[in-house]
């Protein structure tokens, strides 16, 4: 049952005039979505025909060093995007943020990929690229979510840890109820996808297949595993980040003082850290970069 | 007053009250060069003070009083070596605290805050909290079994006057006293060497105020050594008092027995507004 309806420009064209019509009447209606609507739909457009054209020059060429570079890039956004959205955490979380997310790919890729599909070549980019993606979305979010909770049930037990500290607690005592509620906040949405999945949604990755006309029976066997994977993984890349970062609420003597909140990620921060991942390059292109990127964000 | 002032000052004090203490023995908990920086709001920093000097013995109660903001709940996070921007040496039976872990000091030189936060879903599971921590884990081998038990709290709770707190109920089902009370009694149980209580008796009526003072006698009976922070009138417990005010610590001579009684008249009609008001101002410090 090999068949699949492609959608030709006419039906990209036809999906923006929707939008558009949609834009003109919440713009009638005073809603002030209009702008950030059409905004966000133009760079849904790009953002996903330009994935689309990456991955097909990828999967063409079918190298393992294209394949490894761009889950690379992937995993710096994956950074990026966590800290900006992890308000209230503190900085020099970089690394460890970092860290967490390589383990857990590489735990997805070793586990799914190579133990379970077994793909030929191993490094297959059909497969391992998706994978990584959703891998790294559920747990940008997670983590976001976790680091954020963490900081701010510490500042908010100000009282409890001190009171826990003061009949001989140790950090690790008085940090748990927020560890533990951190990790329960950022697993809360896997855990509901996993229940949720089949009866009120189909998730996209199984419609995607029968879409593509495969059999809804692999479709869904190949769902729930992915499914599975990634609540198992999101559990472990929060439980990594929060066993390394509940050190940061305290100081020498096992004093309770956390840190200020960081202000957000900028451009400058990712350049250094690319200069730290990779110390060879050039710092003047990086340089010219970054000045051009506050230049555009100064517009 | 200059740096050097207080400095002197303090240092005179201590000589003073070192040679008043059964002539220079080792004392049971001491602290030296204690100094307090704290960062200003909108930066910069304040030294509230600088270099001050304290010991205290077993079965003494100690009663420290001063200005709001002179920085008592400061000095006393101290020595519990709780507070971040505070330094000093400290020492319990002359071993120095860098010797003990964190967690053995706060066992021996246990901080109680003003504010009583009860933690567990009953008033038995926050009584038990510290003997659930691993610091204790040791120590309960030595004691009883049903040390945790429900019964023997109740016993212990009874036998501090606390009869009419249910071990059942929801913490914060208590009323400020009562929750005062098994904040201490929780405290107590744990058998600190030193107790440093931060205005326990703060917004309590008279008599919850003057059961908390009860326990905290009994305790010092006991071989615990007590400082309070006070800013109630003298009720007759204290058996020393230290004036914290201008970045100085120093002795002051103990109300007679007169002075105490007039206070405690004068201190029923003010009532304890004006206590609570200074309460707050301090939390900041």
């Amino acid at each position: 049952m090999e068949s699949y309806f492609d959608i030709d420009i006419w039906g990209l064209v036809a999906a923006v005039v929707m939008v558009l019509v949609a834009a003109a009447i919440s713009a009638l209606m005073k809603t002030g979505v209009a702008k950030s609507l059409i905004w966000a739909t133009a760079r849904s457009l790009v953002q996903l025909l330009a994935m689309g054209f990456i991955l097909e020059y990828v999967i063409r060429q079918n190298n393992v060093w294209l394949v490894i570079g761009l889950i690379a890039l992937m995993l710096l956004a994956a950074v990026q995007i966590t800290m900006g959205r992890a308000t209230g955490a503190p900085k020099g979380l970089v690394g460890i943020v970092l860290l967490s997310l390589v383990v857990t790919m590489l735990l997805m890729l070793a586990i799914v990929a190579e133990l379970i599909v077994r793909p030929k070549p191993w490094y297959a980019p059909q497969l391992v690229i998706p994978l990584t993606g959703m891998l790294l979305g559920n747990t940008v979010s997670a983590l976001a979510l976790g680091l954020s909770r963490f900081f701010e049930s510490m500042r908010e037990r100000y009282a409890e840890v001190n009171t826990m500290l003061a009949l001989g607690a140790t950090k690790w005592e008085a940090a748990k109820p927020s560890m533990i509620s951190s990790i329960r906040l950022g697993l809360l949405p896997s855990i509901a996808m996993l229940a949720s999945s089949g009866i009120v949604t189909i998730p996209g990755m199984m419609s995607g297949q029968i879409i593509a006309g495969k059999s809804p029976v692999s479709a869904a066997k190949y769902q729930f595993v992915i499914l599975a994977a990634v609540a198992a993984l999101t559990l472990v890349a929060d439980s990594i980040i929060i066993a390394l970062i509940y050190k940061r609420c305290f100081i020498s003597y096992d004093r309770y003082f956390v840190p200020e909140p960081a202000k957000k990620l900028s451009f400058k921060d990712l350049v250094q850290l690319h200069k730290s991942v990779h110390p060879g390059e050039k710092p003047e292109d990086a340089k010219r970069a970054a000045a051009k990127e506050q230049h555009a964000q100064m517009r | 007053m200059t740096e050097g002032e207080v400095v002197a000052q303090t240092t005179k004090t201590s000589t003073a009250t070192a040679t008043g203490a059964s002539g220079g023995a080792r004392h049971l908990f001491t602290a030296r060069d204690v100094t307090a920086v704290m960062p200003r709001r909108g930066g910069g920093e304040t030294t509230v003070f600088q270099g001050l000097e304290f010991h205290v013995d077993g079965g003494e109660v100690v009663d420290l009083t001063g200005p709001s903001g002179s920085g008592k709940s400061t000095l006393l996070t101290a020595f519990a070596r709780l507070n971040v921007y505070t330094t000093g040496s400290f020492a319990l039976d002359g071993k120095d605290s860098d010797t003990f872990t964190p967690q053995q000091w706060r066992v021996n030189v246990a901080y109680l805050p003003q504010t009583s936060t009860l933690i567990g879903e009953t008033v038995a599971d926050a009584i038990r909290l510290p003997w659930t921590l691993k610091v204790r884990q040791g120590e309960r081998a030595h004691e009883p079994k049903d040390m945790l038990s429900d019964a023997h709290i109740r016993a212990t709770l009874d036998r501090m006057g606390c009869r009419d707190i249910d071990l059942g109920r929801a913490p914060r089902d208590l009323s400020g006293g009562q929750a005062a009370r098994v904040s201490l009694a929780r405290t107590l149980l744990t058998k600190p060497r030193v107790l440093l209580a931060d205005e326990v008796d703060a917004g309590l009526d008279e008599e919850n105020a003057d059961k908390v003072a009860d326990l905290l006698k009994l305790a010092a009976h006991e071989g615990t050594a007590v400082v309070r922070i006070r800013h109630r009138a003298p009720d007759g417990r204290a058996t020393r008092m230290m004036v914290l005010k201008d970045g100085a610590l120093r002795e002051v001579p103990l109300p007679t027995a007169a002075q105490v009684a007039a206070a405690q008249r004068a201190d029923v009609v003010d009532g304890s507004a004006d206590d609570t008001a200074d309460g707050t101002a301090d939390e900041k410090e």
